[in-house]
């Protein structure tokens, strides 16, 4: 047998370009553009944000992380397992929440969803149910489990988004600016209920405070990571840069 | 999106003889209405079988007879444009509009068994009952669960995809534009496409399209 890699997430030398289709037009047709420079690190702390500009970088960083983005040079490992060679492991182990739940959620009501999610390991549909009210209970919304996902609101359809995540158990969850979408009383629930799960939770926001709560923030700016280090000083190093010449 | 969308045909709760039929019955004669829709295509039978799928709604409750005009509604213009060109196909006039009669009336009674069976069945057995009729086909070949899947996500789109056209008719309205189908079908179809886009990256992200899932 292997011996178990750390669990972690490591990038190295990955970087994402696309064909820089300005350039090939004018006449150069190998010209690519970088979404993101080669980066090499290790994420190993609980919570990490990632905070930037808008088209900065971060969801394709985060979307690196589950191989639903691809390393165009280098490679991204999950506790060992590539996110290009090995996907499904990997996803397996990171499960992915997307700012819009709308688009996550499949399935016209609540339970159904989470069921989907279990769909592959539990085969019974008995059992099915009780363990997807089951996380609903866990999340504290075991109410909306008949509700329909267009009748929800939208904190109550992040969360109904979050449960379906979880259900599938992954040991990592990557959240694309999950409070984006929701009011004040609605983000402040997602943001506790984020803060009390076992899992490693790595997060993009354009919410400074909430960044700040991280146990790591990185700074993206036009594909690079500028600064990595302690989520205050993250969110200073941030501001001075968006604010720069303003 | 708006959550008038959902009303195409997603599951009303009831407990009526139409709900509590069994699955293979509905599927009998979602099939039984379809095949006759298509054989005969001709004024009285369309006529009839819409006028059956009325009463089948009626009989499922009052919750489930009221969804029975959204296709209406929603979708005049094209049953409208279907209409006119099938009169037109067949030489106008009353002889024409017979033959239109006939293949509009068919398609809708068609449309509106298949509605039935998707309002009074909690989607859930829809998919369990599929999964297990296609896994004899497993065999050759086929992945049950799949096929069920994907026929979820186009249940599922049907409603967001007239939501995204309802938005999109509101912005234009909003921009002062008037209705044109021609300068609203770009911005849907790149609305389809981002949402197409977006599903597909959620159900990979939940695992859900792997083809090793059985690996581990
Ligand atoms: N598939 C793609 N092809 C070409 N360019 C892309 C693609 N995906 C993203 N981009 C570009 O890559 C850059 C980074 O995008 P990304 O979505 O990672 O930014 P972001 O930091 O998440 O921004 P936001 O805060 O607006 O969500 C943007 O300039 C974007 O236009
Ligand atoms: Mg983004």
């Amino acid at each position: 047998m292997e011996t178990m890699p750390a669990p972690s997430i490591v990038f190295e030398s990955a970087g994402v370009s696309v064909p820089d289709e300005d350039a090939q037009r004018r006449g150069l047709p190998d010209a690519a553009r970088d979404l993101l420079h080669p980066l090499t690190l290790t994420l190993t702390e609980r919570r990490i944000a990632v905070i930037g500009a808008n088209g900065s970088g971060k969801s394709t960083l985060l979307k690196l992380i589950n191989g639903l983005a691809r390393p165009s040079t280098g490679r991204v490992l999950v506790d060992g397992a590539c996110t290009v060679r090995d996907t499904g492991r990997v996803r397996r182990t990171v499960g992915f929440l997307f700012t819009d739940p709308l688009a996550q959620l499949v399935m016209p009501v609540v339970v159904e969803d989470v069921e989907l999610s279990l769909r592959a390991r539990v085969r019974d549909r008995a059992e099915r149910r009780a363990h997807a009210l089951e996380v609903l209970a866990r999340l504290g919304i075991e109410r909306l489990a008949e509700r329909s996902v267009y009748d929800l609101s939208g904190g109550e359809r992040q969360l109904a988004a979050l449960a379906t995540v979880l259900a599938a158990g992954q040991r990592i969850l990557v959240a694309d600016e999950p409070t984006t979408l929701l009011d004040l009383r609605n983000d402040a629930l997602l943001r506790r209920t984020l803060d009390g799960l076992e899992q490693q939770v790595v997060y993009a926001t354009h919410d400074l405070a909430f960044a700040a709560e991280a146990d790591r923030a990185l700074v993206v700016e036009d594909g690079r990571i500028v600064f990595d280090g302690a989520a205050s000083d993250a969110v200073d190093a941030y501001r001075h840069l968006a604010l720069e010449g303003v | 999106m708006r959550a008038r969308a959902d009303r195409f045909g997603l599951f009303v709760p009831g407990s009526s003889p139409i709900h509590r039929a069994p699955l293979w019955a509905k599927y009998l004669a979602v099939l039984a209405i379809g095949a006759a829709a298509l054989v005969w295509r001709i004024a009285p039978v369309a006529v009839g079988l819409t006028a059956l799928t009325v009463l089948l709604y009626a009989l499922a409750g009052r919750h489930v007879l009221s969804r029975w005009a959204w296709p209406l509604k929603h979708l005049w213009w094209m049953f409208a444009i279907l209409g006119v060109h099938q009169w037109w196909l067949a030489g106008g006039g009353l002889a024409g509009l017979w033959h239109a009669v006939g293949i509009v009336g068919s398609m809708l009674a068609a449309l509106q068994a298949a509605r039935l069976l998707l309002l009074s069945t909690e989607q859930a057995d829809l998919l369990d009952g599929l999964a297990r009729a296609l896994a004899p086909l497993r065999r050759l070949g086929v992945d049950a669960d799949a096929v069920t899947l994907a026929l979820h996500v186009m249940l599922r789109s049907i409603p967001a995809l007239a939501g995204a056209a309802g938005d999109v008719t509101d912005a234009a309205t909003a921009r002062g534009l008037r209705r044109n189908p021609l300068v609203l079908a770009g911005p849907v179809v790149v609305s389809a496409v981002g949402y197409a886009h977006r599903t597909a990256d959620a159900l990979a992200a939940r695992g859900l399209m792997d083809r090793d899932d059985d690996a581990a």
